[in-house]
């Protein structure tokens, strides 16, 4: 009998029920084509992020001096199993210099670096690493070193000895000359501007230290964290321990690397950690309040046309009722007719949200997503939730109706 | 002597100033044909509304089939109408998108479960047996009324409210409705409470009751035949 009713009234009033439909479906289209991006979103910002700088740091664990790392641990970072997030690392040996250029001398820092090393690791897709995949902001006069004896130079560093691209710069070390060609003069604003940047191998043979690293700066891709990513891993049971390993916290991706780097202790620089963590939690925030924005909307809209025809259908409610409808009879009717239209709002707006959050990503990240499932039942429940919602002022209304008053007469 | 199906007491029903019963004292025993009758704005419908739980007295005594209707929420209400009552307005207030048989099996769905071939016989009762998949648009007023009475007996009430039933119908098809009214009584064996502004239609009643602004002025009682 239900099945009839609605059948009937349907069939009565196409335009209405369309315009239920219509909203309805605008609602799940929107839910699903910005919550499918979402993901994205956040996925595509922290890439994006992940320029502005490294976000682990790699020290030698050894408390006082003499610690270093070991070269031949680092084609290990492209094997852990946060590998996919990591989008670059570079290692640095640090030491005292004395440099000559022409009559000038200056006292400084060396740091022996991977300028853009390609990394071959067996079984692993070929990548390149070093100072232009973690630190491309980076403003560089020149080129970077390719040959052995090319040496970037900071800027500040470059004023003081005098020196311009092609210049020669002699560095003095433990007794040991090394000749060098400037090939780049870089800025940054930082500390850089004072260093003097040469080849990894050929700083390590100046300074007698074949093989060590000073520290290894990582990029990689996380999550925010939240209040379960910042309790102690050392304090949590077996099962939370994996949640926890098998999230891209900044902190786990740090343990991660620092089990396959001998002797060395991670740490999260939590300056970028954490900016980027609020950068994409008030991203999310934002798609997820636009979401629930456009799903009141669309509830507005719901009422909104299941008013004016509720209006038009008080005599048949007030019928209903003086032949002994009760309230959850009458409900059944109009939640019942509003369900079964939301059912296909929600189909039809989760195709039309999919092709919308395609379209989106295609534009804005030029790139194609393949939205996920749960999408699925994501618009299914967003477009219940807008028909309830939307009803609840109707059916509110069509209680109120009393079938003495409409039926007079 | 019959068992009262209805005594009031002091009843009244005010619309803010107005006071469109006054105080009423009125018992009409089980199976009864009442007639009301009373000049426009007496209070004739507000009686029948109380009495047929679809509103609510200001004050006073109502008792329906031994309980006091006051007791009850809307929703009581709502289950008292449909297991208690059958309503026939003037206006016959059908669904216009349902059909005949639809229609009465409506008043089915409410009560218990719709079921079609008791709806169907039902009809056939009202003699539109042959108009079951007619919608009411494509009836006459006097088959849109019939549909009426198969909806308003299709739960076996034990009182029939009619409120000038016979208000738009012709001379032709009120003698009609008013027999079929009198046979089904004989089998239901159902109480009527009939409005109406006419007194040929009152006769058919049992006794008749007038209502003058919202007071019980007068009541003619049949004199049993034989
Ligand atoms: N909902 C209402 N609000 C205010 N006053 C009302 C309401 N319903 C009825 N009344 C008033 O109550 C009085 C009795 O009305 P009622 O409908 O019972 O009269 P009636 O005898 O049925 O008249 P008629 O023969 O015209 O149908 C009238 O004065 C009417 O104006
Ligand atoms: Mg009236």
């Amino acid at each position: 009998m239900l099945f009839r009713i609605l059948k009937n009234s349907f069939l009565k009033r196409p335009r209405s029920i369309f315009l239920v439909f219509l909203s309805i479906t605008m609602g799940a289209a929107v839910a699903t084509s910005f919550l499918g991006i979402a993901g994205e979103i956040s996925h595509k910002m922290s890439l994006e992020l992940r320029s502005y700088g490294a976000n682990i740091l790699l020290e030698p664990s050894a408390v006082e001096g003499g610690g270093f790392l070991r070269e031949v641990d680092l084609p290990k970072i492209k094997t852990v199993f946060w590998k996919y997030n990591i989008t670059g690392f570079t290692p640095y040996l640090f030491g005292l210099v004395d440099l000559t250029a022409g009559t000038k001398h200056e006292r400084a820092v060396i740091t022996g670096s991977w300028f853009y090393k390609q990394l071959l690791v067996e079984g692993e897709e070929p990548s390149f690493q070093g100072i232009q995949v973690i630190a491309p902001w980076w403003e560089l006069q020149g080129g970077m070193p390719q040959d052995a004896d090319e040496a970037v130079v900071g800027a500040s560093l470059a004023r003081r000895l005098g020196v311009v691209l092609g210049s020669r710069v002699v560095a003095l070390a433990r007794g040991a000359t090394k000749p060098f060609r400037v090939v780049g003069i870089v800025t940054t604003g930082g500390y850089e501007e004072e260093q003097f940047f040469a080849p990894l191998v050929t700083v390590q043979s100046l300074l007698g230290k074949m093989g060590k690293l000073s520290r290894v700066l990582v990029s990689a891709v996380t999550v925010p964290m939240d209040a379960f990513g910042k309790k102690d891993p050392a304090a949590m049971s077996k099962e939370e321990y994996e949640k926890w390993y098998c999230t891209a916290y900044v902190t786990s991706v740090a343990k991660n690397v620092e089990e396959v780097m001998a002797g060395s202790r991670a740490k999260p620089i939590w300056q970028i950690a954490s900016a980027e963590g609020a950068l994409l939690t008030k991203l999310n925030s934002v798609v997820l309040l636009l979401t629930l924005l456009a799903l009141g909307a669309s509830a507005i809209a719901v009422s909104t046309s299941l008013m004016a025809s509720m209006a038009e259908r008080s005599p048949e409610i007030a019928l209903m009722k003086a032949i002994g409808a009760d309230r959850l009879q009458i409900s059944a009717i109009f939640l019942g007719e509003t369900l079964i239209i939301s059912l296909a709002g929600g189909i039809v707006g989760y195709l039309l949200g999919d092709q919308l959050a395609a379209l989106i990503s295609q534009s804005v990240f030029n790139s194609a997503i393949k939205s996920p499932l749960w999408l699925l039942p994501t618009a299914m429940v967003s477009a219940f939730a807008v028909a309830l919602a939307g009803s609840a002022a109707p059916l509110r209304r069509a209680f109120l109706i009393e079938p003495v008053k409409v039926l007079k007469g | 002597m019959a068992s009262m199906i209805i005594e009031t007491a002091g009843l009244t029903k005010s619309y803010g100033e107005i006071r469109a019963l006054k105080p009423l004292d009125l018992t009409v025993p089980e199976g009864e044909w009442l007639s009301v009758m009373g000049h426009s704005g007496s209070g004739k419908s507000t009686l029948l509304n109380l009495v047929g739980g679809l509103d609510r007295p200001t004050a006073g005594m109502l008792k329906v089939g031994g309980e006091d209707l006051l007791g009850r929420d809307e929703d009581g209400l709502a289950r008292f109408r449909r297991e208690f009552v059958g309503i026939i307005f003037q206006q016959h207030h059908l669904i216009p998108y349902l059909n005949a048989l639809e229609n009465v099996m409506l008043a089915q769905y409410f009560h218990s479960v719709p079921d079609e071939a008791e709806a169907r016989s039902a009809l056939e009762r009202v003699g539109l047996g042959h108009r079951l998949k007619n919608r009411p648009g494509e009836l006459s007023g006097g088959e849109q009324q019939r549909v009426c009475i198969a909806r308003a007996i299709i739960n076996s009430p034990r009182l029939l409210l009619g409120d000038e039933p016979t208000g738009n119908l012709d001379h032709g098809s009120t003698t009609m409705v008013l027999e079929l009214l009198r046979e089904l009584r004989v089998e239901e064996r159902f109480t009527i409470i009939m409005v109406t502004h006419n007194q040929e239609v009152a006769a058919w009643g049992d006794r008749t009751i007038y209502l003058d602004d919202g007071v019980l002025v007068r009541e003619e009682k049949k004199l049993v035949e034989g």
